[in-house]
């Protein structure tokens, strides 16, 4: 599995870095976290905030505490809701999606981009579910 | 007990995170930052190249041959054009008074983040100068007597640029005609307002709005009579303590190509 999230997630920072302001790097966590729920994670978070700070220019571990804290909320959830649900990751990306991108001072069309980032999240969420499934059964 | 372990993964590495955080504010990683961005960069462009490939792929070689063909008498074209640009940019700039020419350095913009022409307007700008040319944090950013923003980072190589019409970008400034003396507040999208004018002044439609001035000791910040912009609509309520104004800027910042820092005034 942490071989699948490294690779996941070197993906959606190439991506993050080169094509779009999709927080691909976060829906990736979110997906990875509600499939496999390991407290590993934080270390991803950490180090892939880190590198994305470096190429996207931001002061470097505003993107490793913004994960961090993301991935601490979300397993405050699970401990009393059920969390790997169509609706718990379309609304929880939203979410982080708007709360990312107005922090990170981004002004316009961001309900917009929040609902893009919900549905790609959704679209992460049943890859990982079946690339689980498939590679580690 | 899972619960205590997560609990104790978080708290880890959210320190360590605002100790890099922390760290990075003040500048101690400034090494760090710089090598690193040096590494990525030709990753970043090479993996840049490969979707410019990928998307390439399966069509027409004759129709690629024409393509490049047509790509290199465009950029032939570009470059000309760019010349003919920062031509006139550095002539302009070299016939205004203020700021002198001698204490400018000429930066392109190389980057506008999260900037997507026709839905968002640019509220940063990446330009190719940075510390190693004389930039330094909160030096005043313009364009012929323009003002375009100030700058916020800089590594070695580069530095970033927060325009004032940026959300974050506060200072304070004055009008031409009248001399009333407000504060300009960035509003995002492209807006600004000049806030805090006192009701007794009297704000007019079309007047310029200059920079009061704040440069400190060590040449950091905005320097008097700079144009910021003029004032498209006053709003002003005898119930309310101060009156403000939208400012609308003569710069579309989205087109600019060639930006001057102020090193010196």
């Amino acid at each position: 599995m942490k071989l699948l999230a490294f690779v996941l997630l070197t993906i959606a920072l190439i991506l993050e870095a080169s094509l779009t302001t999709i927080p691909f790097v976060f829906l990736s966590l979110l997906c990875l976290l509600v499939v496999s729920r390991g407290n590993w994670l934080f270390i991803f978070a950490f180090a892939f905030g880190l590198i994305l700070d470096l190429v996207t220019f931001k002061t470097l571990g505003i993107s490793s505490a913004f994960l961090v804290v993301f991935l601490f909320l979300v397993l405050l959830y699970q401990s009393k809701f059920e969390i790997a649900t169509n609706a718990f990751v379309f609304f929880a990306s939203f979410l982080v999606s708007f709360a990312y991108l107005w922090l990170l001072g981004y002004n316009d069309n961001i309900i917009l981009q929040a609902v893009a980032s919900s549905i790609i999240a959704l679209l992460l969420f049943k890859l990982v579910q079946k690339l689980k499934f498939k590679i580690y059964g | 007990m899972q619960r205590r372990n997560f609990v104790s993964y978080f708290l880890i590495f959210l320190v360590l995170s605002l100790i890099v955080f922390g760290s990075a504010k003040i500048g101690l990683l400034k090494p760090i930052d710089s090598l690193g961005k040096g590494i990525l960069a030709p990753i970043q462009a090479l993996t840049y190249g490969v979707f410019e490939k990928i998307t390439s792929l399966g069509s027409n070689s004759q129709l690629e041959t024409l393509r490049a063909e047509n790509l290199a008498l465009t950029q032939k074209l570009s470059n000309q054009n760019k010349l003919i640009e920062d031509n006139k940019a550095l002539r302009d700039q070299f016939q205004t008074q203020n700021p002198k020419s001698a204490g400018l350095i000429e930066a392109d913009v190389v980057g506008a983040p999260m900037f997507i022409p026709g839905i968002s307007v640019p509220e940063v700008l990446i330009l190719d100068r940075g510390e190693s040319d004389g930039i330094k944090v909160g030096l005043a950013v313009v364009y012929q007597n323009n003002l375009i923003g100030k700058v916020v980072g800089a590594s070695a190589f580069s530095s970033s640029v927060m325009l004032i019409t940026n959300s974050a970008s506060s200072f304070t400034a004055k009008t031409m005609a009248t001399q009333s003396q407000g504060v300009i507040k960035g509003q995002g999208g492209g807006g600004m307002i000049l806030d805090n004018v006192v009701l007794s002044d009297n704000l007019q439609k079309q007047d310029t709005v200059l920079t009061k001035g704040d440069v400190d000791t060590e040449g950091s910040g905005f320097p008097p009579d700079l144009v910021v912009g003029k004032i498209s609509a006053v709003s002003k309520n005898a119930s309310d303590l101060f009156q403000k104004a939208d400012v609308k800027s003569l710069i579309d910042f989205s087109k600019l190509s060639k930006v001057f820092v102020v090193v010196s005034n």
